[in-house]
């Protein structure tokens, strides 16, 4: 299963609307850097609305993205992060410091423009 | 009480585990966010099944306490069993390149953390979370 | 209670109540009650006695029903359970006392002696019980109230929000407070919470720590927190107790705190002229 990838002008929308599994994850992973690469995006939205948790493995790869896009120029912010998947993480320990996130797709776009620009 | 049991062997048996958790945890009345907890911790485990013994079970059970319901997540397997289990216990500690963020992750997403290891017998662990 | 027992008691019964209401009135002084008024107090005295009396003719179980009746009343006007039972053991004396008057002999007065203990105190025994059950009823309420004053999340301008904390904060509270800003922040899509803890009294680890967790949470879900209402004596303890919050912006007033959260979500506040 592939988790569809939609372009922006110089930006990447993702929505996660499975259940993430072990395999899906990594696959995406590999799909956005191509992806990035290709269209050479600036900046990447990764929507969470639909997702009802996040385990370690998860939080790993997706925060194993952020970072691999800032490598490569292109900023990412995490969006619509759940109430309980968030505090799931927080007593995990799982913090993920560094990642920007915003409320919804329409704050996260603007995120990534307010840092693009300044 | 009924007890649904999966047995891992694969990648796609952590999803099928964690999907049972949630049905179950939701049946018993837990609100989303302790869903989140419970199926997040079954993740864990059986990931940690996957990953280290490659072959095990996660079973979840319904349990009645004195005045109390709750769900129960077993997880057992004949791998190669856990050398130091107080450094397992560890945040960050990880063999894995993962988090390490598991174990003592699920220990505080549950309400009670039990685990059994040793080393060329396999690793039991049993938690519980009770409704509040 | 042995019938030769009773009839003693009935037939001494103008006696030990006078004894009674005469000592009582010393108890009464170190209790405070004078401000309750002597008709009350003189009526209700005596109803005790009659409550307890009647326990002796008619058995056990209509005194318990009777008797929890009375408490409840007397729990509800406020008077303390020692004065009840600093009572009993007056009365349990004065009636010792006036039975052993007649100089009965010693075997006897033992039975007697052993017969009134028991009575008496199944007579405590009711009276703990309709307390106790009083103030686990009273407890449970006030954990309600609190329960329903826990942290609302106040949306005061677009995108900003504020949560006071007001009380002390355990564990079971932290998980509500938690759940609460975190569905606020989606329903009123806030980017800026201010987290408020003027009203609360006392921050140690275990209150930082939880509200830590809520705002490395609140960051996750999209938003950005800010603890305002630290007073001196409470940056003291953070910074005595090791505890560290350079991670996470804070203000010393609420009043700061909503102007960097204006900055922060490139607001102004603009003085109109007329």
């Amino acid at each position: 299963m592939r988790i569809p990838i939609l372009k922006l002008k110089e930006y990447l929308l993702v929505s996660v609307q499975i259940e993430l599994d072990d395999q899906t994850a990594l696959q995406f992973q590999e799909d956005i850097l191509n992806k990035i690469h290709e269209e050479g995006s600036r900046g990447v939205v990764i929507d969470l609305t639909s997702v009802d948790f996040i385990d370690s493995f998860i939080a790993k790869v997706l925060g194993d993205v952020v970072d691999m896009s800032n490598l490569m120029g292109a900023k990412v912010v995490l969006t619509g992060i759940q109430p309980a998947v968030a505090i799931t993480l927080v007593d995990m320990g799982i913090l993920m410091h560094g990642v920007p996130t915003a409320l919804d797709l329409e704050q996260g776009l603007e995120k990534l423009q307010l840092e693009l620009e300044g | 009480m009924s007890q649904t049991c999966v047995e891992v062997r694969s990648e796609w048996s952590i999803v099928a585990a964690r999907q049972a958790g949630r049905a179950v945890a939701k049946e018993i009345g837990f609100g989303s966010v302790d869903q989140a907890r419970i199926t997040t911790a079954i993740s864990e485990l059986a990931r940690n099944i996957y990953l280290y013994a490659k072959v095990g079970e996660i079973c979840i059970e319904k349990v009645v306490d004195a005045n109390k319901v709750g769900v129960k997540v077993s997880a057992s397997d004949d791998g190669p069993g856990i050398k130091d289990l107080r450094r397992v216990m560890e945040d960050g500690y990880t063999t894995s390149g993962g988090l390490g963020a598991g174990l003592p992750g699920v220990k505080r997403l549950m309400d009670e953390f039990f685990i059994d290891s040793k080393e060329g017998e396999g690793t039991k662990i049993h938690a519980v979370k009770w409704l509040r | 209670m042995k019938p030769s027992v009773t009839k003693l008691i009935e037939t001494k019964r103008e006696i030990i109540i006078e004894d009674w209401l005469n000592k009582v009135e010393e108890v009464r002084r170190e209790h405070h009650l004078e401000n309750i008024s002597d008709h009350v107090y003189t009526n209700t005295n005596k109803e005790f006695v009659e409550i307890i009396l009647s326990a002796v003719g008619h058995g056990q179980e209509l005194c318990d029903e009777q008797l929890s009746q009375f408490t409840e009343r007397l729990i509800q006007v406020g008077w303390p359970l020692s004065y009840l039972t600093r009572g009993l053991q007056t009365f349990r004396k004065v009636i010792l006392d006036t039975l052993f008057e007649d100089g009965i002999d010693g075997k006897r007065n033992f039975e007697i002696y052993y017969e009134v203990e028991d009575w008496v105190d199944q007579i405590v025994n009711t009276l703990v019980n309709e307390y106790s059950g009083s103030w686990e009823n009273t407890i449970f309420l006030q954990k309600m109230a609190l329960k329903e004053l826990s942290a609302p999340l106040i949306p005061v301008f677009e995108h900003i929000s504020v949560m006071p904390l007001i009380g002390t904060i355990d564990t079971e509270r932290a998980k509500l407070i938690m759940e609460n800003l975190l569905n606020g922040v989606i329903e009123h899509r806030s980017q800026v919470v201010l987290i408020d803890i003027t009203g609360v009294p006392v921050v140690d680890t275990m209150v930082a720590n939880h509200i830590i967790q809520a705002s490395e949470a609140v960051r996750l879900v999209g938003a950005d927190c800010i603890l305002v209402g630290i007073r001196p004596e409470i940056a003291q303890t953070i910074v005595n107790l090791g505890i560290d919050l350079s991670q996470f912006p804070t203000k010393s007033t609420l009043k700061k705190g909503i102007a960097s959260a204006l900055e922060m979500t490139k607001k102004t506040i603009v003085k109109l002229e007329n």
